[in-house]
């Protein structure tokens, strides 16, 4: 039915005394792990005009006091700043806490927010082992709270347009997924050990990750690449990828994972009294069998060629053809019949680095009433960050590993099973 | 006035002209001899002939962001390769190497390419470089031979900055001024030997800048201010607090008529502040243009610069903007879009443009928009480092340590 010119001007003279009626609740919002994507986070929070920004806390003072200017540039906000979460959440008393820390404090830090009655914004994936991923989901449930995960590409808009089209057969029947993050690169030399920079906290950074001598190769910005903070390329990247893949399948998880990587060209992982080098994998192809396809991912940091025209991605392969899921790139379908068209949509991506936290911030907003589920929830982020966390404990142990998806075991491996958990460092302890 | 006096008006004097024995086209140090980025030649405006620009020659020189110095004839430049940088003299006319000196030296490549990333200072018959982690060498210009060297962080205790020293000597009078400390490291140029230090902070990226006027300061940078020092003391006059993510307070900052322009990346923005009696006063603040490691140029009452953030893979392309901003607003008059971040230099009223992957574009530098009249791929992989034009040649290089000199004379 369309609308009279009459009824028009009647709507359009409402709304902004709808709007004016209904002043935006300010929430009291407070970040742990300040640096680049913790300020990306931020920003959104500061735009939508939901938040008032009360605390920031890092472990690095310089980085805490870059924060707090930009915050104060954006807002004109004085956020307090903490170098130790713990005081944060004890005398700030946040309703809304960001983290973006590196991987190894997620849980600690998500479970100590949700505990203290904060709705949680986490970056994935969850946990940086499988069962801090579950210690997370099972306070989040306890709490009652919301629990909404930086996966992104849940709500990009070319990744639910795609997921639209496979969903929708576009094609056809998908038999295999091949993932993949590839970007160029060569030999690492190691890097020399130094003391901390005046104002990091070292002893905290590390936290209940061992100790290990400080490097400029790990902050900031480098942890990705070291296995006691990141789980490398299948942590960072993998997890999007696997994300879409549990996004467009009914089945909830695979029944036997296997990787296989090494550092043939980076060269072998060292650390010591002197120097030490990132120990991610330089390259990796990890195997996720589910039911009713086969799930690939490959990774390499090295050998950047145009032999291959997407190099960061998904590809669906269905008896109709192969949809590309890319980033920049946007998704494209490749016919198996060389006479149909080729389907290509663009990214819309908010830039300069090329995400979607605008629209996932809104949809955290819009779950905090409780009448929906965030879009990328603790539940169904648990079950894809668990997929690169157990690709690791594979490559670790060198054989398959047979995965109980309901249970949440390693079944017949014991070795493999101890890496669901790792040591913690005293104090800390192991959550769950 | 005092004989003191006299001697810095006349130590001024000899930086604005470049010093004795270099000709007007010369380009002895980073940023030029005024420290504007401007040149004083006349250059190509015309559209390329289908195959681009007439390159004169080439030369490899390793890894790096090092631009270039150009004095009597001779190029200076560094790069890194086999872990050590090697400072580079050329041949200006055919490229051939005249000398060069290596050093052990780490190639740093986290989240770039890694390699030196200052400009080698040319004072008269001497030649002043400095790598990342602070390896401070003079060379006699004429034949490379190392007249004296020092090492900041093991002679001195300067902290080395998070992505090591990259802000080029200052020399000024009888002295060498280095961005080392929170506020600036003076060494006698004959000999290395320490007149003054700052506290122990990391510095920022920018090179030491003299401040017109008759108080003779210098402007250095730290991880988190702006601040003016008297050299001959090294007594601070004042400081603009300026807080950029990983202390990367890098672009130069650009002064004239009493006024001060900053403008750092990580999203942080631009300002201009009105200085000389008294503490800075803010005119305009704004996130308007953010140039996270190349400066700005101002041509007329118009700022030129490139706004965003590199990308901190190697090899991977950040779209970026060119940006035109009045100078006494900060008001936008336009932007015009880049492939990636690159660098922006300016002669004869035009505006040389590096584009981060390797493209180079010459028009005119205007308030109403920018139109090249001359574009052509010049390099491949990233461009961070300042094109230099000296002699009618044109001096650009990319991250791999490829050289180019490229005819740009007027026809």
């Amino acid at each position: 039915m369309a609308l009279s010119r009459r009824q028009f001007l009647a709507a359009g003279a409402a709304a902004p005394f709808i709007l004016a009626a209904r002043p935006h609740r300010k929430y009291r919002t407070a970040l742990i792990g300040s640096g680049w994507w913790g300020k990306n986070i931020l920003n959104e929070a500061i735009q939508a005009g939901q938040s008032s920004v009360v605390a920031l806390c890092d472990v690095d003072a310089g980085t805490l006091e870059a924060a707090a200017d930009h915050v104060k540039g954006l807002s004109g906000e004085s956020p307090k700043t903490y170098g130790d979460y713990r005081e944060l959440l004890d005398k700030e008393k946040p309703e809304i806490v960001i983290i973006a820390t590196p991987d190894h404090w997620h849980a600690l830090t998500s479970i100590a927010a949700l505990k203290a009655g904060a709705h949680v914004f986490v970056e994935k994936p969850t946990g940086h082992t499988v069962q801090e991923s579950r210690a997370m989901l099972n306070t989040a449930k306890e709490s009652g709270k919301v629990v909404q995960v930086g996966l992104h590409r849940r709500i990009g808009p070319h990744h639910v347009s795609a997921q639209k089209f496979l969903k929708e057969g576009g094609a056809g029947a998908i038999g295999m997924v091949r993932l993949f993050a590839h970007y160029g690169g060569g030999a690492e030399k190691p890097s020399p050990n130094a003391p901390p920079p005046d104002g990091l906290n070292w002893d905290l950074y590390c936290g209940p990750s061992a100790l290990r001598p400080f490097c400029r190769k790990i902050h900031p910005g480098g942890w990705r690449q070291f296995l006691d903070f990141g789980n490398g390329q299948l942590g960072d990247w993998g997890v999007h990828w696997l994300d879409q893949v549990l996004m467009w399948t009914d089945e909830k998880f695979p029944k036997r994972i296997f990787s296989s990587g090494g550092r043939p060209v980076k060269g072998p992982a060292v650390l010591n009294e002197k120097e030490q080098t990132t120990d991610a994998p330089d390259h990796q192809v990890a195997v996720y069998e589910f039911e009713s396809f086969t799930c690939t991912w490959e990774h390499r940091q090295f050998g950047d060629n145009q032999a291959e025209k997407h190099q960061i991605g998904a590809y669906f392969y269905g008896t109709k053809g192969t949809l590309h899921i890319g980033w920049r790139d946007g998704w494209t379908f490749y016919p198996s019949n060389g006479k149909e068209k080729m389907i290509h949509q663009d990214s819309q991506l908010q830039e300069p680095d090329g995400h979607n936290l605008k629209l996932l911030w809104a949809d955290f907003l819009a779950s905090l009433g409780g009448a929906q589920a965030p879009v990328a929830s603790i539940e169904r982020a648990h079950r894809s960050s668990v997929l690169p966390l157990l690709g690791m404990i594979s490559l670790r142990t060198g054989r398959s590993i047979a995965w109980d998806g309901e249970k949440e075991t390693i079944q017949g491996d014991p070795e493999a099973s101890a890496l669901l958990r790792r040591p913690y460092r005293a104090p800390w302890i192991y959550p769950g | 006035m005092s004989p003191q006096h006299r001697f810095w008006t006349g130590a001024a004097l000899a930086l604005l002209l470049g010093g004795s024995s270099l000709s007007a086209d010369d380009w002895p140090r980073w940023r030029g001899p005024a420290q504007n980025g401007i040149s004083a030649e006349s250059v190509w405006g015309d559209a390329w002939p289908a195959g681009g620009p007439k390159i004169l020659w080439k030369a490899e020189v390793g890894v790096g962001f090092s631009s270039f110095a150009v004095a009597a004839g001779r190029v200076y430049t560094i790069g890194n390769a086999s872990d050590h940088d090697t400072v580079f003299c050329l041949d200006a006319e055919n490229g051939k190497v005249l000398w060069y000196h290596p050093y052990p030296a780490e190639l740093g490549d986290k989240f770039f390419e890694g390699g030196p990333t200052s400009t080698p200072t040319v004072d008269g018959d001497r030649v002043y470089a400095i790598g990342r982690a602070g390896d401070l060498f003079c060379f006699q210009a004429s034949s490379g031979k190392v007249l004296w060297s020092k090492q900041l962080s093991k002679d001195f205790g300067i902290p080395v900055p998070g992505w090591g020293f990259g802000g080029s000597p200052l020399a000024l009078g009888t002295q060498l001024l280095l961005n080392a400390g929170e506020a600036g490291l003076a060494l006698d140029k004959t000999d290395g030997h320490l007149l003054w230090k700052s506290a122990a902070a990391e510095s920022g990226y920018t090179t030491p800048l003299l401040l017109p006027g008759d108080d003779g300061l210098v402007l250095f940078s730290s991880g988190k201010a702006y601040l003016a020092v008297d050299p001959r003391t090294g007594k601070e006059a004042w400081r603009v607090k300026w807080v950029t993510n990983y202390g990367v307070n890098a672009a130069d900052p650009i002064v004239r008529d009493g006024q001060m322009f900053l403008s750092t990346g990580y999203g942080k923005g631009a300002a201009l502040f009105a200085i000389g009696a008294g503490e800075p006063r803010v005119v305009w603040q704004s996130r308007v243009l953010r140039t996270q490691i190349n400066p700005a140029v101002q041509v007329g009452g118009f700022l030129y610069g490139i706004d965003g953030d590199a990308a901190s893979e190697p090899g991977a392309l950040q779209k970026a903007q060119l940006k035109c901003v009045e100078f006494a607003t900060g008001v936008e008059k336009w932007t015009f879009p880049l492939a990636d971040v690159g660098s922006v230099s300016a002669a004869d009223g035009k505006l040389l443009v590096l584009s981060g992957d390797g493209e180079l574009l010459i028009g005119p530098a205007s308030p109403e928009g920018f139109a090249p009249t001359s574009r052509a791929k010049v390099l491949r992989g990233r461009c961070w480092s300042v094109p230099v034009l000296s002699g009618g040649r044109l001096f650009c290089r990319n991250a791999e340590g490829q050289v180019l000199s490229i005819d740009v004379k007027k026809p």
